[in-house]
């Protein structure tokens, strides 16, 4: 991995309104290639939204997210290219239940890369190994596990090649005996270098990977820090609070 | 507790057999053996008029099913148009196929054929079987729309939001993965509103299109046996809406085929 100084995502002094409530107020944050970015907080606190509003799939009212450079904001950006570099994982999968697990990986990149279909294929089946769920290739979504599902939603999403990886609360609709097979895939995908930004409340795999936790509230980010920090000396009250919390 | 507000849905089509029911004795089942065996008995034993009369009016049901046929092509075509108007954010396009829905719904079918087939017919001059096409695919085009409108909000937003987050564009979204998805929810209505239309071409009779009714009352017109003409004209539109919705029914399941 190269060394640089760019970020990769650049969030810029970012307002979002919904109605008379302020979902993000006046967030910035930048993301550096290879980082991986925790985002914690309370439910309402805007963390979803900001993950969320780095793919656009909620537009921000005031404000500038850059994605490699691009300003997504600006209606001149093709959002369909920028999108493709970036990988998103939602919380309920959001599988193809029309498409077998292995078109859900092959799809997009045939229709939107133009790859040979027999080279999708072969991608296809190198990603469902590595998520360790190969045998389920010509199965349909909704004959596998919540674990499963999500584990085949991070292969499609990686299928696209992104520069960076949006993950929406991924183990907040699993059974707990699913959550850890879902965070050993996030952990080598970590490990392997690829930046990710991770809306969670699972700590210990923030504890883990995390360069940097984001502690939002009521639509600021309150507090920044490495994971030691976070844990070891919290500084802003309501943080204090969250930690006791949920640990 | 709080009472639900009870709604009560009622479709003109046949009534569907539940695709579930495994029992041997249903209505369906009694009425189908009922109506074939009256049918068998009847063109058996009383050969004159009843066969006589089944093969006088058989291109009269090759006539109901090719405007059928037609109509529903069309308004499939028409109500996917108007059901992804309805859901248009542009006001205009909204605006337009909401419009064309509330007129069309509020006007008779009967009204409609006369208006397309009298009416308009010194501009159109259209002969009765495009008139009869035409009426029907407009006037069930505007249902169709509500049953598109339904399946693709019936689509949860994650799906469209999956798409979209890969790079998908709105149209490929909504082709590749809203609309196969939708059609699940969508074609047993249609089923239902094929059956409904096929008995509703009845009416088409009125325009001097030969189809079943109107081979039926040629038939009686010349031998004044209105009692058995019109039972057997009967029995035949029975026997082929059971038959359909039977159709519809297995259609169901096999539209099920990516759940567990």
């Amino acid at each position: 991995m190269t060394v640089n100084s760019q970020p990769i995502i650049s969030i810029r002094n970012v307002y979002k309104f919904f109605g008379s409530l302020s979902a993000l107020n006046d967030v910035s944050l930048d993301i550096f290639p290879g980082e991986k970015v925790v985002i914690i907080g309370p439910s309402g606190s805007g963390k979803s939204t900001l993950l969320r509003s780095i793919n656009r799939l909620e537009s921000v009212d005031l404000g500038a997210i850059l994605v490699d450079g691009v300003d997504i904001s600006t209606p001149a950006t093709d959002i369909n290219l920028v999108r493709q570099e970036l990988g998103m994982v939602f919380q309920n999968f959001n599988l193809f239940p029309h498409k077998t697990v292995l078109e859900n990986l092959t799809m997009a990149p045939i229709k939107l890369r133009g790859m040979s279909k027999s080279a999708a294929q072969a991608l296809a089946i190198d990603l469902l190994k590595k998520v360790d769920i190969s045998d389920k290739a010509a199965s349909y979504p909704n004959m596998l596990s919540g674990g499963q599902q999500q584990r085949v939603a991070i292969a499609r999403a990686l299928a696209m090649t992104p520069k960076i990886m949006l993950f929406d609360e991924p183990t907040s609709a699993l059974d707990p005996e699913m959550i850890g097979e879902v965070l050993d895939v996030m952990v080598n995908l970590a490990r392997e270098g690829m930046t990710m930004a991770c809306v969670t409340h699972e700590m210990g795999f923030a504890r883990e990977v995390a360069d940097r936790i984001i502690f939002m509230d009521k639509g600021e980010i309150l507090e920044v820090g490495s994971p030691d920090h976070f844990f070891d000396n919290p500084r802003h009250p309501r943080l204090q609070k969250f930690m006791q919390q949920i640990l | 507790m709080a009472e639900e507000p009870v709604r009560i849905l009622v479709s003109d089509g046949a009534a569907i057999a539940d695709p579930k029911d495994k029992r041997i004795i249903t209505a369906w089942s009694i009425s189908i053996t009922a109506a074939l065996l009256a049918l068998i008995g009847l063109c058996v034993f009383l050969p004159d008029p009843f066969w006589d009369l089944l093969q006088f009016i058989s291109d009269g049901i090759l006539v109901t099913f090719q405007v059928t046929i037609l109509s529903i092509t069309i308004s499939i075509v028409i109500g996917m148009f108007t059901g992804l108007g309805r859901l248009s954010q542009n006001r205009g396009i909204n605006l337009l196929a909401s419009t064309y829905v509330e007129i069309i719904r509020g006007i008779p079918l009967l009204v409609q054929l006369f208006f397309i087939y009298y009416g308009m017919g010194k501009f159109l001059g259209v002969g009765g079987i495009p008139a009869a096409v035409i009426a029907m695919s407009f006037c069930y085009g505007a249902y169709m729309g509500e049953v598109f409108r339904a399946g693709i909000s019936a689509v949860p937003k994650g799906q469209t939001e999956a798409a979209r987050s890969l790079g998908f564009s709105d149209k490929q979204t909504m082709w590749m993965v809203v609309m196969p998805q939708a059609w699940r929810t969508i074609l047993p209505p249609i089923g239902n509103e094929f059956i409904a239309m096929l008995k509703d071409t009845s009416l088409v009779s009125i325009l001097a299109v030969s189809d079943i009714l109107r081979r039926g009352s040629e038939y009686a017109g010349v031998h004044f046996n209105y009692f058995e003409t019109y039972a057997l004209v009967a029995l035949v539109y029975l026997i082929i809406t059971l038959l359909l919705s039977k159709a519809v029914s297995l259609m169901e399941i096999r539209l099920n085929y990516y759940d567990r």
